[in-house]
């Protein structure tokens, strides 16, 4: 579902992503971890198509991101939710005009929409407060509203940014449990955090550590080959 | 898609409730341009009109034979007012002319029946109009000669004598004129159009997050670009109705302040099709600005 091969990218003179490799399958939730300032906002970054693809390969949901024309950025997205540490969502209008857009965008007609927002906004625990102005949510709910957007459309891919980075352990701990939800229909998670706590508290998940822009650890089978941080060729184990 | 379409065009304009103050700010400077364009384009009007105005007045002085019958000249001079391009007239009878003629030598320092006692009862003097026009036709000299060919032709009249334009102003305005008007207007409705786009412009910035978080959602640049596009224009057009508004209150209570004499200048509105400019230009720029204020 998502495939990097050989990527580096580097601001300037700077590289920031060096020879990164992975591959992700359908279901798979990923950690990506890594202190502030490894690349891990980089890496998301290019594959949501925020940035060129500089050198080497990538492909998120089988849309090859080399040479991807402007024209077809918009066709990528639509597979690919994205939630942020920052929630991007928009205070002005209703968490239910919120949730709405990227179904409105696709153009469904305004019964379906409704029907997909009352059945997202219940399952995140949001029905009573489909009408209130975002801007007057909590930062929790906020979020839950961000997450409720990407969920709306089934994406194949999520990428989320840091998107507990702003709230408070507890409630982080019970957003992951939302995040759980994606996974369990089948989309792919790639979820970048800084927060070793966050990470300790689900074991189950895979990790994939970025550190000064190379990838040093990868612990689930088939995650592909990397550099690790001593320029060393790294081989993950297999998929069984 | 038609539908969709629609919806964009209607939220566009709805969006403009979404904040108050940055809409009303905008609208305030669109107004504002549109009406010191519109002022611009009213002085420029006037100055056009009243030099236009300014550029005619041939006098004509007509004599009549000696003893015409007076009601017959009296019916001529009644037609002159409907002359094209009248200006005024002043009749003499052979007394009146008399009379005038006395006045004249009077000032001067006689007394006509002391200096000319046998003239009194029977005056030499023929029926005499004085005819101010202005011209008309792209050829002065050949207006003059017409217009004289046209009074020596009438019942009675013995002698036109044509005085030639004296209008220096006049006629370095009507060459200038066309020189200078085009140009001007197109200055103006381009700085219009830029000071209105840029209006634009900042108030589509200060929604960058939510173009953002469209582009992420997977929407199309029209999609995102049509609202804007609806909405700016739908502020160009208010701001421009607004200063037509403002424009018509001034011209209504201003319009005749200046009207006085030796000044006598009435301010003239906008020609029809300097309006349709000052709706169009904010509306069709601030359209363009909405569309172009969204980068891919
Ligand atoms: N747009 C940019 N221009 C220049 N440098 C950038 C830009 N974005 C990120 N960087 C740099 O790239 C490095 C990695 O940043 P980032 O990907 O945000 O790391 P992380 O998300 O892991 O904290 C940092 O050193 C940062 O300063
Ligand atoms: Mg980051």
């Amino acid at each position: 579902m998502i495939r990097v091969r050989r990527l580096s990218h580097s601001f300037g003179a700077d590289p920031v992503l060096k020879d990164v490799s992975f591959s992700l399958e359908k279901g798979d939730f990923v950690f990506l971890a890594g202190p502030s300032g490894a690349g891990k906002t980089t890496l998301l970054r290019i594959l949501y198509a925020a940035l060129p693809l500089q050198t080497g390969e990538a492909a998120v949901a089988g849309i090859n991101l080399g040479r991807l024309p402007a024209s077809r950025v918009p066709l990528l997205r639509r597979q690919v939710g994205v939630v942020f540490q920052d929630f991007k969502i928009l205070p002005r209008r209703s968490v239910e005009q919120n949730i709405a857009l990227p179904l409105e965008i696709r153009g469904l007609a305004p019964r379906h929409i409704e029907r997909r927002v009352m059945a997202v906004t219940r399952a995140l625990g949001l029905q009573d407060r489909i009408r209130l102005k975002c801007g007057e949510l909590s930062g929790g709910e906020q979020q839950r509203v961000a997450i409720a957007r990407a969920f709306v459309v089934n994406p194949k891919v999520l990428l989320a940014d840091e998107p507990t980075g702003n709230l408070d352990p507890e409630l982080a701990y019970r957003l992951m449990e939302l995040f759980k939800q994606f996974q369990a229909y089948g989309a792919t998670v790639l979820f970048a955090t800084h927060s070793e706590d966050l990470m300790r508290r689900h074991p189950g998940a895979y990790t994939m550590r970025l550190e000064k822009g190379r990838i040093t650890a990868a612990d689930w089978p088939g995650a592909g080959v990397f550099i690790d941080g001593a320029g060393r060729t790294v081989h993950s184990r297999q998929r069984q | 898609m038609k539908r969709t379409v629609l919806r964009l065009i209607g939220r566009g304009i709805a969006d403009l409730a979404l904040d108050p103050a940055g809409t009303a700010g905008a609208l305030l400077a669109v107004t504002l341009t549109s009406f010191l364009a519109g002022l611009f384009f009213m002085l420029l009007t006037t100055l056009d009109i009243r030099l236009g105005m300014a550029r005619g007045e041939s006098i004509f002085q007509i004599y009549w034979r000696d003893g015409m019958d007076m009601d017959v000249v009296r019916r001529q001079w009644q037609e002159y007012v409907h002359l094209p391009g009248f200006r005024s007239v002043r009749t003499y009878t052979p007394e009146q002319a008399l009379e005038e003629l006395g006045r004249r030598i009077g000032r001067a320092g006689g007394d006509l029946d002391k200096t000319f006692p046998f003239l009194a009862a029977d005056s030499p003097l023929p029926a005499t109009a004085l005819v101010a026009l202005s011209p008309s036709g792209p050829d002065p000299e050949r207006w003059l000669e017409e217009t004289s060919a046209y009074f020596r032709s009438q019942h009675g009249v013995a002698r036109v004598s044509a005085a030639p334009l004296q209008n220096e102003l006049g006629q370095a305005w009507k060459q200038v004129g066309s020189y200078v008007l085009w140009p001007a207007t197109t200055f103006l409705l381009l700085a219009l159009g830029l000071s209105v786009g840029n209006t634009v412009r900042l108030a589509v910035r200060a929604r960058e997050h939510e173009i953002e978080i469209l582009q992420l959602a997977g929407a199309y640049n029209w999609y995102i670009r049509l609202p804007l596009a609806a909405g700016s224009a739908a502020l160009g057009l208010t701001g421009g109705l607004c200063s037509l508004a403002l424009l018509f209150l001034l011209h209504d209570r201003l319009g005749d302040v200046l009207n006085f004499p030796p000044l006598s200048l009435r301010l003239y509105f906008p020609s029809p099709r300097a309006v349709a400019a000052l709706l169009l230009a904010p509306t069709v720029t601030a359209a363009l600005a909405g569309v172009l204020a969204v980068r891919k």
